[in-house]
C-alpha cells in the first residue's frame, strides 16, 4: 500500500517523468484501488495546503524594530571610539613628541667644540620648571581626566554588553 | 497593510538605511517565521523569541544577501539554525510519533479533547494537533512545503539536507499525518455514534 501512496504522492506533487504520469492516469482511471487512494490523498493535499499559519502578537514588528533601533544607535558611538578619539590621542602624543624633539634640538650649541679633538657638544639641558606652570599643569590633569572617563567608558560598555549576551 | 514593493526593493531599501522598509518586510514574512519557529519551540513565548531573533539576524546579514535564491529560503534557513540552537540551548524535551511511547501519551491527549468545544473540533484543528506531534524537522518540511511555497530543493538548501532525504522525509511526514487524523476522526466518529 506505501508504493502506491508513495507513487500517488510523487504524482500529486507532480514529480516524475511524463510517462510515469501517463501510468498513474490510467491506473487511477481503471484500477478502484488506485482511484480511491486517489481522492483519499488529494483531500488531504487539499488539507495541508488550507492549514492556518500562526499569528504572533501585535507588538512583533515593534519589538525587533526597537531592538535594531537600539543596536543602531550603539553602534555610532563604537565608531567614534574606535577612529575618530584614538586617532585623535595618537596625533596629539605625535605632536608632543615631535615639538619636545625639536625643541631639544634647537637648544644643542653645534658650534661648540670646533677644532677641539674632544667631544664636547655643550648640551644646554632645558630648565622644564620654568614651562611647568599652572595653565600646563590644568590642561595636562584635564587631558588625563578626559583619558580616564574615556578608557572607563569602554569598559563598562564592554561588561554590559557580555551581560546581555550572556 | 501590506507593502507593493517586492522582497528585493524592500532590502535595497533596508539596506540603505530605510527601516520602514525593513518593518514592511517583517510585516510580509513574520506568520510564516513564526509558525516555522513554533514547530520547534512548542510555545507561543519561545517561538517569538526565535523569530524576533531571526529577524535581527537577518537584518545584520541583510548585505550579505546575494540575491542567488529566494529572499524567503534566506530567511527560512536563519529560522532553522536560530531554532535549532535553541533547542539545544533550552534542551526541550521534543516528543516524536515515531516513538511508540508517545502514541499512548497522544491516546490520553486524545480522550483529554472530549471536554473541548465543536469549534475546535475541526480536521484543521486535528491537523495541527498532529503537527505538533511531529519531529520538528518533519513538521518544519510540511509547513514549508505546503504554507512557505518551498520546492524539495530550496527546502533540502534551507535545511542543509540532500533533496532526496527531505523527499523521504516529506512522504514520511505525510504518512504520520494521514495516520493520526484517521485514528482521531475515527474516534471522534465513533463518540457521535
Amino acid at each position: 500500500m506505501n508504493e502506491i501512496e508513495e507513487k500517488l504522492w510523487n504524482y500529486i506533487d507532480g514529480n516524475g517523468t511524463s510517462e510515469e504520469r501517463r501510468t498513474i492516469d490510467m491506473l487511477i482511471a481503471t484500477d478502484e484501488v488506485y482511484k480511491r487512494k486517489y481522492n483519499e490523498l488529494l483531500q488531504l493535499n487539499a488539507e495541508f495546503a488550507n492549514m492556518e499559519l500562526d499569528e504572533p502578537s501585535m507588538a512583533f514588528t515593534y519589538n525587533v524594530m526597537e531592538t535594531i533601533r537600539t543596536e543602531n544607535a550603539l553602534k555610532p558611538l563604537k565608531a567614534a571610539i574606535n577612529t575618530r578619539i584614538i586617532w585623535g590621542i595618537g596625533a596629539f602624543f605625535i605632536v608632543t613628541i615631535s615639538a619636545l624633539l625639536v625643541f631639544v634640538l634647537s637648544g644643542i650649541n653645534w658650534n661648540a667644540g670646533h677644532g677641539n679633538s674632544s667631544l664636547d657638544l655643550n648640551l644646554q639641558v632645558p630648565h622644564i620648571e620654568n614651562y611647568m606652570n599652572g595653565t600646563v599643569l590644568k590642561v595636562f590633569i584635564l587631558f588625563d581626566i578626559v583619558l580616564a572617563l574615556f578608557i572607563g567608558d569602554g569598559y563598562l560598555r564592554k561588561k554590559l554588553n557580555s551581560k546581555q549576551a550572556q | 497593510m501590506q507593502s507593493k514593493f517586492t522582497d528585493t526593493e524592500l532590502i535595497a531599501r533596508s539596506i540603505a538605511g530605510n527601516q520602514a522598509a525593513y518593518a514592511d518586510l517583517i510585516r510580509r514574512h513574520q506568520r510564516y517565521v513564526f509558525t516555522l519557529a513554533l514547530r520547534f519551540a512548542k510555545n507561543r513565548e519561545d517561538a517569538e523569541e526565535i523569530a524576533q531573533d531571526c529577524f535581527v539576524k537577518a537584518y545584520r546579514a541583510l548585505s550579505s544577501f546575494n540575491g542567488e535564491s529566494k529572499f524567503s529560503t534566506w530567511l527560512y534557513s536563519i529560522v532553522y539554525t536560530t531554532a535549532m540552537t535553541h533547542l539545544r540551548k533550552k534542551r526541550v524535551n521534543t516528543t516524536s510519533i515515531d516513538d511508540e511511547g508517545t502514541f499512548i501519551q497522544l491516546e490520553s491527549q486524545s480522550a483529554g479533547l472530549e471536554n473541548n468545544s465543536a469549534e475546535q473540533r475541526s480536521r484543521s484543528y486535528y491537523l495541527n494537533q498532529a503537527i505538533e506531534q511531529l519531529l520538528p524537522d518533519d513538521a518544519m518540511i510540511i509547513t514549508l512545503f505546503y504554507k512557505g511555497e518551498q520546492s524539495l530543493e530550496e527546502i533540502a538548501q534551507t535545511m542543509g539536507l540532500e533533496a532526496n532525504t527531505v523527499k523521504v522525509k516529506l512522504f514520511r511526514a505525510r504518512q504520520r499525518l494521514k495516520e493520526r487524523l484517521e485514528r482521531t476522526l475515527k474516534h471522534e466518529v465513533n463518540e457521535l455514534i
